[in-house]
């Protein structure tokens, strides 16, 4: 393999842009982000087959299904590049396994960190100092999303690099991060159930000269009693067959009519 | 108040660009949040487009489109609900209770963006078969056509119409539904919470939720003093499985 055929930095710059730029512009239901995926590697497929066989074999290779997390399609686009510029098209094989094997278990752990976890530790920061009318919250989640553009250069050459060795050395670190961010994660969730939803019983008894309230009754048997209620409701309700998050929601907003009515929450 | 064109034009483009930021760069423009603040900016009442945002931000917590699921498009709802908020000086509640059935609505948009972009898959195929290099590259860039047009267009014929919507929507809302919407604003972050701890492993970890639950509903502690506790409680489980991974070879692992 001639030296004009290897990717320089630049190169690799370059596909690290389009990704995080246009990674899922073409997203279908068909193929997903097989079509960006295609566009991405164009840069460096034209570097590497001149023959316009092995071109056209490899554009159609690149089509093909592909969905992952955006944040770590990164890795396997480096391992992807180190593998054809070494052996060309006839890895197909290698190629596509290697990007089938990992977008599955790469998805799961960059969803439930970047998704999941930094959406719920920095939106609701973010949120708390909004509702009290300070936009500093909404910076520091600026500056997270800053950060990950930076952890995303850093994939592609870490991928690149490590070629198809990546698979075996990357998947016990990766183990242990989504542990420690799992409890971080639930325990910002602890801490919201209390203060993001907001349920009072307008409910007052009155005996004679004594009126009690009756949400004040409810905070002595413990604070946010309804709220811890309600999540382990729809927690249960989730689990149930057929039920989405979108039907769901249609479910709350009913329930909340009713209650709402019948004096229950106010 | 009425809006006027620039102010259209704005927030317009804004919705456009919102989508493309969230599926690409995500700086945050696509968030809920994000998208009311910025609307309160143009609108003259950044008090107001926060509290939208915030309140929307809070729903959908870490709620994300996993696997290509739609979910209900709040950014877009965070948008509109401020404009009217203003437009009809009614506030709050009355611009929430817009937001969130048109973020319900619009993710019927969001399905049809997703599938028109199947027909650019298909023409991408063709160029490939022509070795048509450029070809593609164009077919994924018009891709964002769909997702942008899906968010664009409501919002522009919203705005435009949006006055005299607006009051006939005053008229037919009755208390009931307003004051139930009401109530809904406040008990719809339990979903999120619920489908958080779905997708977590929270049974694994559930003494840290009641950790977290403790720290913010008896000791009042701020939402960044749990963060940073959960930050302290992962170190420590962190280095306890590492050196019980010297020690009793890895034996303390929990499920899976």
């Amino acid at each position: 393999m001639s030296e004009t055929k290897k990717l320089t930095k630049k190169d690799l710059w370059r596909i690290n842009w389009r990704w995080l730029i246009a990674g899922q512009y073409g997203w279908n239901y068909e193929r997903m982000q097989g079509l960006p995926y295609c566009y991405v590697l164009t840069p460096a497929l034209k570097k590497f087959y001149t023959e316009k066989e092995e071109l056209i074999k490899a554009l159609k290779l690149h089509l093909q299904f592909f969905n992952t997390e955006p944040d770590m399609a990164h890795l396997i686009i480096g391992a992807d590049l180190a593998i054809e510029e070494e052996k060309g098209i006839e890895a197909e094989d290698a190629i596509t396994g290697i990007k089938t094997g990992l977008m599955g278990p790469f998805a799961g752990v960059g969803d439930t960190i970047y998704g999941v976890i930094a959406g719920t530790v920095f939106g609701s920061i973010a949120a708390y100092m909004a509702l009290n009318g300070n936009t500093l919250g909404i910076w520091i989640w600026t500056l997270w999303m800053i950060f990950r553009w930076v952890i995303r250069w850093w994939f592609i050459n870490l991928g690149y690099q490590q070629g198809a060795k990546m698979v075996t050395s990357f998947g016990g670190a990766i183990q242990k991060i989504t542990e420690g961010a799992a409890i971080l994660g639930l325990t910002v969730i602890g801490a919201l159930i209390p203060t993001v939803i907001r349920a009072d019983v307008p409910y007052v008894f009155k005996s004679g000269e004594v009126t009690m309230k009756l949400q004040d009754i409810l905070n002595q048997i413990m604070p946010a009693l309804i709220p811890v209620g309600l999540v382990a409701f729809v927690y249960w309700l989730l689990g149930r067959k057929g039920m989405n998050s979108t039907k769901a929601i249609f479910l709350l907003i009913l329930l909340a009519i009713i209650c709402y009515n019948f004096k229950i929450l106010g | 108040m009425e809006i006027s064109a620039w102010q259209i034009i704005v927030l317009t483009l804004y919705a456009f660009f919102s989508i493309l930021d969230m599926l690409g760069p995500d700086i945050g423009l696509g968030r809920p949040i994000q998208a009311g603040f910025v609307a309160g900016l143009v609108l003259g009442d950044v008090k107001l487009g926060l509290l939208v945002g915030a309140t929307l931000q809070l729903m959908i917590l870490g709620v994300g489109t996993y696997g290509g699921a739609s979910i209900p498009d709040f950014t877009t709802g965070a948008i509109l609900g401020t404009a009217f908020g203003v437009i009809s000086g009614k506030g709050l509640e009355f611009a929430l209770g817009l937001a969130v059935p048109i973020g319900l609505f619009l993710v019927q948009l969001d399905v049809l963006a997703r599938f028109s972009n199947t027909y650019f898959q298909h023409r991408a195929d063709k160029y490939a078969e022509e070795g048509n290099t450029r070809g593609i590259e164009i077919m994924n860039l018009l891709g964002a056509l769909p997702w942008g047009l899906s968010r664009a267009i409501p919002v522009f014929l919203a705005l435009i119409f949006g006055s005299t919507i607006v009051q006939n929507l005053l008229k037919v809302f009755p208390d009931w539904l307003m004051g139930g919407l009401k109530v809904a604003g406040g008990i719809l972050p339990a979903l999120g919470v619920a489908i958080l701890l779905r997708y977590l492993p929270s049974k694994t970890y559930i003494p840290y939720l009641l950790i977290g639950f403790i720290l913010a509903a008896y000791l009042k502690v701020s939402m960044v003093g749990v963060a940073l506790a959960g930050f302290a409680l992962a170190l420590i489980n962190f280095q306890y499985k590492s050196a019980g991974a010297t020690i009793a070879g890895g034996g303390v692992s929990g499920d899976e």
